[in-house]
Parts: structure tokens; sequence; C-alpha cells
């Protein structure tokens, strides 16, 4: 009830969603045509030939764009669901499809106002309706836009099967996690390379008594010494976040920054970590949780954080939650809240049409009664549309 | 105490209740689980069909057991080489491990296939059913061993098989050499995957094992005159 108002006021301060057509995009389309004109016309049903998430409006909504081979690496290091790893090495290709939650984010993206205090955007939905990939898409669309992308894959991998779990040395009662820290700070390096340079630190930061980073230094240097000192990386991490927070809404070099976070629900709530004498860790005494729950905070302009919840990782959630107030908390939710929620849901019928013609052309349903009628009808029984579901069904018919 | 006396009059009733015994009375009929046969119309049917439906109308049918369906992707031979890999009744493990394995196929065939340039894309074979059917036909023995007692020793005689015998024998084959001959800590369905894509390129250890029964066969062919069946 509370969510359904709280939403509401916040949909009057987000402008209306418009279908965008523009004319650059439209040059684009003839260019990128003229090199596929080779290939039958029926391919065009389920694939489009606009790659760039910027230009895509709701005339594709169902239809696959490929993500271009040399953004791959660059862009999704670490966010993508491992399932989708797998078909994307097998079929050679990564096709995403454009989907109502993801399109919607984009158009609230364009149209806000990044002097304000920056909006949050929650995913929710049932297990396997498309969130990650929704999350994504915004991702993949903030980056070709430009914007500097912090994507934590999965927050849950934060708070449980830590080997190491070392005593903070900035802070006495918290928790550093050198090893999850030092693989998030490579992974950062990877996506946002061209950034590194130009940020400048705005503090002087000491870590030991001999090692210390003056006010001034490119960020690069920061995050290379993260990687390097496994020991001070998630202070480092706590570093670069309060670096990209105080420099995301500047006016001279300003950058605009997009906070995307799988699982949030994992930053509030409990943990499987347990200290020396065997009582439990909370979130807030680790210091990675500490530093990205500032993140997540509306205290700061000039970006966006997108989040998502996610079931399938959580520790001591019901398998059947779903819903922001059940997986969140109270806790999580009062610190979330204002939001704006974006509901995720199962492939509707033109979606499923898209996603089985996309499997047939991909040579991937080989079953012969699966390219039947009656197999066909019998996929969306055992299914349901769940996209998940039907990855698992089409794997092995 | 109510609940303790109203525990006793009520009837008693097993909390088991086992749906399908093995043992019914021959009075019972087997059921039949195809869609097929129920979608023909009154007009089309012959006066045999005509009177199975009329005997099916007055005699009770037996409970179909969990492993057949309605379903279009029912395999027999595939069920029946699922219910040889289960190990103590646990059939949903099994069943995973050959759908891992058929998953497992067709992501080394499709991608082999997208890669390979367009004039050899029509060989290679990506559907991992056909490649599970035709592996094993590779793995079928055409004659097989006895052992027949004459004169105090006993001698290897060739005999014909039974279609059912070599199915078994190629099944039973496959499964034991990925259960003892791989590294150990190969998971079941990569060793199952690369050996059934050998024996369906005619390569591997199944097919070297069919291999050598034929040529034990044709060595001993003396003593096939032992064979009195």
């Amino acid at each position: 009830m509370a969510l359904h108002r709280l939403s509401f006021r916040l949909r009057q301060t987000v402008a209306q969603v418009r279908p965008l057509h523009g004319s650059g995009c439209g040059q684009q389309q003839e260019a990128v045509g003229m090199e596929l004109e080779t290939r039958p016309e029926t391919l065009s049903i389920f694939r489009t030939q606009e790659n760039d998430p910027a230009c895509q409006s709701e005339q594709h909504l169902g239809q696959y764009y490929t993500v271009p081979p040399s953004h791959f690496h660059t862009v999704f290091p670490h966010g993508l669901p491992p399932r989708y790893q797998q078909q994307v090495k097998t079929f050679n290709e990564g096709c995403v499809m454009v989907r109502q939650p993801a399109l919607e984010l984009i158009s609230h993206l364009k149209r806000a106002d990044y002097s304000k205090p920056t909006m949050r955007y929650l995913l929710y939905g049932v297990k396997g309706s498309g969130k990650t990939m929704s999350l994504c898409h915004t991702v993949h669309y903030c980056s070709t836009q430009g914007w500097l992308v912090l994507h934590i894959p999965d927050a849950h991998l934060w708070v449980k099967n830590c080997k190491e779990l070392l005593p903070s040395s900035y802070h006495a009662s918290r928790f550093d996690q050198p090893i999850q820290a030092s693989n998030w700070l490579r992974n950062f390096r990877t996506t946002n390379e061209h950034f590194l340079s130009k940020i400048k630190l705005r503090q002087r930061y000491v870590w030991t008594k001999r090692e210390s980073t003056e006010e001034g230094r490119p960020l690069g240097e920061l995050v290379d010494m993260g990687v390097s000192r496994v020991k001070s990386s998630s202070d480092v991490v706590g570093a670069v976040l309060k670096e990209l927070r105080l420099q995301a809404g500047g006016t001279e070099g300003g950058f605009r920054l997009a906070v995307a976070v799988d699982g949030v629900n994992g930053l509030w709530g409990r943990t499987t970590l347990k200290k020396e004498d065997k009582s439990p860790v909370a979130p807030e005494e680790l210091t990675l949780v500490h530093n990205l729950r500032k993140m997540i905070n509306n205290d700061w302009c000039g970006g966006a954080v997108i989040a998502t919840l996610s079931q399938t990782g959580s520790l001591y959630a019901p398998s059947s939650a779903y819903l922001p107030q059940e997986l969140l908390g109270e806790e999580g939710f009062d610190s979330m809240d204002p939001f704006v929620p974006v509901p995720v849901s199962l492939y509707s019928e033109k979606e499923f049409e898209s996603c089985y013609l996309y499997y047939l052309d991909r040579h991937w349903l080989q079953h012969p009664h699966s390219r039947t009628e009656e197999g066909k009808k019998e996929l969306i029984f055992l299914s349901n549309r769940n996209p998940s579901v039907l990855e698992r069904l089409c794997a092995f018919l | 105490m109510s609940a303790s006396i109203t525990g006793l009059l009520k009837p008693w009733t097993p909390r088991l209740f086992l749906v399908r015994w093995s043992r019914y009375n021959p009075y019972y009929l087997e059921p039949e689980p195809r869609k097929e046969v129920y979608h023909i119309p009154e007009t089309e049917l012959t006066p045999e069909q005509k009177e199975e439906r009329e005997l099916k109308s007055v005699r009770p049918i037996k409970a179909a057991t969990n492993s057949v369906t309605s379903s279009v992707f029912n395999d027999p031979v595939l069920s029946k080489f699922v219910n040889m890999m289960m190990k103590d009744g646990d059939k949903i493990i099994a069943k995973g491990i050959i759908t891992q394995t058929l998953e497992n196929m067709k992501r080394k065939q499709v991608e082999k296939y997208h890669k390979a340039p367009e004039g050899k894309k029509a060989e290679i074979e990506c559907n991992p059913y056909a490649i599970f059917h035709q592996a094993l036909e590779n793995c079928k023995p055409v004659i097989g061993l006895a052992s027949i007692q004459k004169g105090g020793k006993f001698y290897q005689v060739p005999i014909p098989l039974t279609d059912n015998r070599r199915r078994f024998l190629a099944m039973k084959w496959m499964i034991t050499e990925c259960r003892d001959n791989k590294h150990r800590l190969t998971l079941m369905y990569e060793k199952l995957s690369q050996e059934l894509l050998a024996a369906f390129s005619k390569e591997g250890n199944v097919v070297k094992r069919k291999h050598e029964l034929h040529k034990m066969a044709e060595s001993n062919r003396a003593y096939a005159h032992y064979r009195w069946w």
C-alpha cells in the first residue's frame, strides 16, 4: 500500500515516457541494413538492426538486438548471468531481447534531471523473469552514452562464502574482504579504462606509514594500487566510491555515474560469515557493504542507482518471496525509500514467439517434435512463459 | 482426550497408498498414453480398434507408471537408459545427468556448427537425440558369446543375440566405461557426452570393446556347432 502511494508520488516528478524517433538513428539503421541485405526477410521478425540502446523504442519490443563483440568484454566483464555467458559462447554472438522494463528504465534515465538528488530504480519480479538481463541492457545503454558504470554483479557474493575476513585497519569494528574487493576493482578497471586517467583525486589517502596517494593523482593509480596491494583493497574501494560520489555531479568535466547493483537485498539482512568467536557478522560490519550502502543513499547528484532484487542468491529468504517489501526487509526498504519500482513480468505471447524463433534460427531447438505446433504448446505449458525455465527446457530439447 | 477417542472411532486407513503394484489381476488392461490414438474420429476406426474401445469401457485399467508420458518428447530408449543409470531408485539424479549430457553434446556441436565454414555446416550433426541413437547403434554387438559346457570343459560359443540383449549390452558397456575408465574428477555428464560423441564417429573405447567381442566370436567359429538352439 505504502509502496504504491510512494511510487505514485515519484511518477509525477519523472516526466512522461515517449518513444524516440531520432533522425540520426534512422541513418544508422539504413547503413547497417545495407551490409546485411543478403539475409532473408523472415529473420527480421525477431531481430532488429538497431544495436544502439539509445535509439530503441517501443516498435522494437520483443526483438533481439546484437551487442557488438568489441563492447562485450569491456562492458560486461562480470555482469551477465552464467547461463547467458554459456549461450553467448555457443551461439558465437550476444543477443539481448528488447523488453518493456528495460525500455522504461532507459526512458526514465533520458528524462531525469541530474542536478537533483539521485533517483533509485528497483527491478523486481519472480525468479527467472529477466531482471538481471534488463539491468545489463540498461548498463549497456549507460556505457554507450559515456557514463561511468559501477556494476556490482551480485551483492550476495560479498555477504557469504568469504574465505578471508581481515579486521579493517581503518575502523576497529569492521571487517575487510580482500579477495572480493580486488576482483571487483580489476573488473571496474576493465569497464572504465578511459575514465581512470581523467578523474583526479580531491583528497590525500594514507594507506600505511610509508604509502599514501596524493591529491590530484589520477584515479587509475588508486585502482592499480588496490589491485596490487590486496590487503588494503577494501579501503581502496571505499575511497573510489567516495571520490566518484563527490565528483559525479560536478560542472567542470562532470560525468554521469550509474550504480548498478544486482541482488541489492543482500546488503540488508543477515550474512553467513562468522567472527573468530563464532558470533555472526552483521552486514554493516563489512567495509564493502558499508561503503556501498553510502553509495545507494540519495545524498549525491549527477547519476542514477539501478538495482535488482534477487531471491536466488539470498540468505534466509523464502523461495516464494519476490516483492520489494519481502526481500528488502524493513531496514532495507527504509533505506531504499523513495525509489521507482519497475516490475519485470514473464514473457508475453509476442516475446515468447520471438524467443522461440531465435532458438530455431540459432539451431538450438533440435528435437524434431519441438519444431511442431504441439511441441510449442507443450513448451508454453511446461515453462509458463518463464524466460529462465524456457531456456533450461530448450537446452536439452 | 477427545481427539484420541475420535481417532479410535475412525476406520483405519493406511498412510501410504501404493497406487501401482506390479502384480495385477489379469483382468486389468494396459493404459494407452499416446494422444494420437484418442484423436482418431469414430468413422476411421478399424473393427479391431472398435472392439478394443468397447472392451476398455467395461474392463478396469492399470495405473500408469511415472515414466510414461503423453508428451511428444517421450523416448522409450532414453527412458531405458535413464533406468539403467539409476542408483538406489534415485531417478531424479539419473534424469538430470542425462539432460545435462544432451545439453552438453548439443552445445559442443552447435558451437562447432557456428564456427564452421559454410561448406562444412551440413556435415555437423547437432541433434543430441540423433547422436545418442546413432552412437548406441554403433555400440550394439551383432553376435555374442555364451559359455557352454561340453565334456567337462567350458567353451565360449558364438550365439545370435536378440534385439533387447544387444541394446542392453550397448547401454551397459557405455555406462560402465564412463563410470570406471575415466578421470576421477570429471563429472558424469561430461564423460558420457565425450564417449557418446566418440561412439557417433565410431571411435572410443565402447566401439573398441564391441570389435573385440566380434573378433573373439570369429576366432571361436569352430565351436559354433556346440549351440543346439
